[in-house]
């Protein structure tokens, strides 16, 4: 839902400018101004194509029912009233969801920074011994799982059904994630620990006193990284979890369309009952889903195409 | 992103729970008929129209279909007056109703299934069968007098007939209708019939003439833009024009056709009768009196078309008529007015396609190993099957919810609310009570099942059930190894058929070919698919006489 593709191609841009301006006497070539033209016009149109679909879906959350069954709200809201946004935040349920969401989130992400971090740092280690078979592990684990039923016999007979621990423990540790900050350690000037090492600092006084203030830009890359697929996720909650005052809100969510969608499926149920859901308490409901991780997005996205380009960058 | 995601899962889940099927062996089932270990909670005289209560505090797990519109609450008045009456307490597992298919799966897969799965749909419960997960409820329907009473009292014999597996057992518990109830038929705007002068078509070919009529007043658009082409293109559509030619396709989609004069099956997409569909539609489609969108486009799309006046037809039931088109209509076009017509009749006569079977239960095969085994099949008798049952389920409590005179005509209480009955009513029978379930509350007698219908759709109603029900298909059950076998046939046929029928109604393929196509689908293993489905049907006459 929250994509970063076209986002980190921005930056790029303007930090080309300054450069050209530096060599002043040369002008930019016939073909340079022709591929920046282009490129402005290729990239406007991905963020158009990008952004209408939520700007849609904000537009309908802020209107009448009338005008978006005759198909006439696109950008702009039609009929503005927030009826939908009051009728979805009365609901109890929403917010219990919500919750879950939010901690399930913090502590999932929480977990997984604390054990991507000791597991990339001493697989950054040339000395470690069996650092191989270590990787090795890690990495099989990218292509081989386990599948569905046993994992879920697993977790099951590890007695965290229906509790927080069947959502924040498995894949607390993303194999591609570890290998980026892998790499971002092994990037590190060796030189630095050395010296630390002298002046008499532990392993982990190392770690906590000189690797991890240097990588603050990989830390809050991966924290990004884990918080909006954490966010976003809904598979584990749903495998896992049986009561609903412990879903997360995208589970509600989910459950919310299909009910609006499904009528033929639920033919049994639509006998009784047939108040379905409503487009714009849909969008309203995936506008407040999709809002925070939105918002989270502006204040880490220097930290990111940075974090990002310093692990891939080492050859 | 995590959409992909959730596909390879959903690929592995179904890989692995082929494994499982396959890897798992059927253990030796206990004998049948000797219950006596079972009996603890259970009434020694249980029957007919006898209020059920266990004489033991008992206790089952149920899975839950959660759904959205009434969320489960442990408080409702169905929990606790359920426990009074019948000293079984509930616990249920709720899922959300969006992907309540896959966690099924899931919990069968992994033998942590609820005794109780209710919400299922034939033919679903086939892929269960072979693990020996579910229970072969046939062998103790002795326990279930009410279900057994229906079965006679309403001729369901051939109809559960088509349930039943290779082994002549069937493993599901379904939903059962004393009249197949019609839902699906088209709804045509009559204030444009009356403007142009014309009746309510009752055949396919008199709506012909009106949409023609239609047409040439009002020559912008097109009069007839059908909704509901998910999951396969027209599939409402095609399902009710196929019904009035005598064949199920579209959504009510089945390969094989019997065919009572030379008592076998022959392959519908083939038939006849399906060009006929196909010509039909076509016409239509040429003339542009359909909407050639009608087979891909969304619901949402639909409705704008009628609700800005671009279309006058569309495929409707009860629910989508009062809930969807008319708030529409009374938006855009306030002086429009909306009907949901009859199904319109076609060469098959008057027929009403539904089946009388609905959603069933499924019982986990680990409930015979349990001593309330006994007590938990007569349970579910008397929820699901009894009278008392099915009007607890679906009115509940007489004086609290609803009052009952004395011709049996039901009413809500003032102050409950339901489907807009009482608008001022300050709680939900179903979001407040946990009454009209889904999970619990279906089928039954006819008046029960017309309870909560307005008096407009009681009217349609009458007319499909002075109909003639469509016949049902003699059985032919297939083994496990034919059954795969014929889905490897059937998918590539199924896919052919569909893409061929759109070919050929919208007019890029020529209705000349059709001889042609008639060879591809040999070519692609029809005539074998069909001899499976025969022999099969020849199988079970020989076994079951």
């Amino acid at each position: 839902m929250v994509t970063v593709a076209p986002g980190t191609a921005g930056p790029k841009t303007p930090a080309a400018r300054p450069a050209s301006r530096r060599r002043r006497g040369i002008r930019p070539t016939r073909g340079y101004r022709v591929f920046q033209a282009v490129n402005a016009v290729v990239l406007t149109l991905v963020v158009v194509v990008t952004l209408y679909p939520f700007v849609n879906i904000v537009a309908r959350s802020l209107s009448d029912e009338a005008p978006i069954i005759a198909g006439k709200v696109n950008l702009v809201p039609q009929g503005f009233n927030l009826t939908a946004y009051r009728l979805v935040m009365s609901d109890p349920m929403f917010w219990t969801n919500y919750r879950n969401t939010v901690v399930y989130t913090v502590v999932a992400t929480a977990i997984s920074i604390v054990l991507t971090t000791c597991y990339a740092y001493v697989l950054s280690k040339h000395q470690l011994k069996g650092r191989g078979v270590l990787v090795g592990v890690a990495v099989f684990t990218m292509f081989f799982s386990g599948g569905l039923i046993p994992n879920y016999v697993l977790i099951t007979s590890l007695g965290m059904k229906n509790s927080i621990w069947a959502v924040v423990l498995p894949n607390a540790i993303n194999v591609f994630n570890l290998l980026v900050m892998k790499a971002f350690f092994e990037s590190l000037p060796v030189e630095l620990e050395e010296a630390a090492a002298v002046d008499g600092l532990s392993t982990y006084g190392t770690l906590l006193r000189i690797v991890l203030p240097l990588s603050k830009a990989i830390i809050a890359t991966m924290v990004l990284f884990y918080a909006v697929s954490f966010w976003n996720s809904w598979f584990t909650a749903f495998l896992y979890l049986d009561q609903q005052d412990l879903l997360p809100v995208t589970v509600y969510l989910r459950n919310l369309i299909a009910g609006a969608t499904g009528a033929q499926s639920a033919g049994g149920v639509a006998e009784s009952d047939a108040v379905q859901a409503a487009a714009t308490i849909q969008a309203v409901t995936i506008v407040l889903t999709t809002l925070p991780i939105l918002a989270v997005y502006p204040f880490i996205q220097r930290f990111f195409v940075s974090g990002v380009m310093l692990g891939a960058v080492k050859g | 992103m995590f959409h992909r995601t959730w596909r390879r899962v959903a690929i592995a889940a179904a890989g692995l729970l082929t494994l499982t099927l396959v890897g798992a062996c059927s253990d030796d089932a206990p004998d049948a008929k000797d219950l006596d270990g079972n009996r603890a909670g259970a009434m020694a005289d249980y029957g007919i129209d006898k209020q059920f209560k266990a004489t033991e505090p008992l206790s089952f797990p149920i899975l839950y279909n959660n759904h959205p519109n009434y969320p489960l609450k442990d408080d409702w008045l169905f929990w606790s007056e359920l426990t009074k009456r019948t000293n079984v307490k509930l616990e249920p597992v709720a899922v959300p109703l969006s992907d309540y298919e896959q966690k099924r799966s899931l919990l069968i897969g992994a033998g942590d299934a609820p005794l109780i799965i209710p919400k299922t749909y034939h033919p679903a419960e086939n892929a269960f069968v072979s693990s020996g997960a579910i229970l072969p409820v046939s062998d103790y329907l002795d326990l279930m007098p009410n279900l057994k009473d229906k079965i006679a009292k309403w001729n369901l014999q051939p109809e559960f007939d088509t349930l039943r597996q290779s082994d002549g057992k069937f493993y599901l518990l379904p939903g059962l209708h004393e009249k197949p109830w019609a839902e699906y038929s088209i709804a045509v705007r009559t204030d444009i019939l009356q403007q142009l002068n014309l009746q309510i078509p009752k055949t396919w070919d008199e709506l012909y003439t009106v949409l023609k009529a239609m047409k040439a007043r009002y020559p912008d658009s097109y009069p007839y833009s059908d909704r509901w082409s998910k999951p396969n293109p027209g599939g409402e559509l095609l399902s009710i024009v196929g019904a009035a030619h005598g064949i199920r396709t579209g959504w009510s989609w089945n390969p094989a056709t019997w065919d009572p004069a030379a008592k076998k099956f022959v392959y519908t997409g083939a038939t006849e009768q399906y060009k006929q569909v196909i010509v039909y539609l076509n016409k239509l489609v040429a003339e542009k009196l359909l909407d050639p969108e009608s087979f891909t486009q969304t619901d949402e799309q639909a409705r704008q078309k009628l609700a800005n006046g671009k279309s006058f037809v569309i495929g409707s039931n009860a629910q989508t008529l009062v809930n969807d088109y008319r708030p529409d209509l009374a938006k855009t076009l306030p002086n429009a007015k909306l009907t949901k017509i009859p199904l319109l009749v076609g060469p098959a006569g008057e027929i009403n396609p539904a089946s009388r079977l609905e959603n069933g239960v499924m019982i986990s095969k680990k409930a015979r190993d349990s001593k309330n085994f006994v007590a938990m099949m007569q349970f579910v008798d008397w929820l699901y099957y009894s009278d008392a049952g099915q009007e607890f389920a679906k009115w509940g409590v007489e004086g609290t919810t609803y009052s009952k005179d004395a011709a049996g005509k039901y009413t809500l209480n003032p102050d409950v609310d339901m489907i807009g009955l009482n608008p001022k009513g300050s709680k939900h029978l179903q979001k407040d009570f946990g009454f009209g379930n889904g999970v619990f509350s279906y089928g039954g007698r006819l008046d029960l099942v017309q309870s909560f219908f307005s008096p407009e759709e009681m009217e349609f109603q009458k007319v499909m059930n002075a109909r003639t029900p469509l016949p049902v298909d003699p059985p032919a059950p297939l083994t496990d190894e034919e059954r795969e076998q014929a889905s490897l046939w059937e998918t590539p046929l199924k896919d052919h058929v569909i893409q061929n029928t759109l070919k050929f109604i919208l007019g890029q393929r020529p209705l000349t070919e059709w001889d042609a196509y008639v060879g591809e689908l040999k070519a692609k293993n029809a005539d074998q698919y069909i001899g499976l489905v025969n022999k099969a049907h020849e199988r079970f006459e020989k076994d079951n006489g």
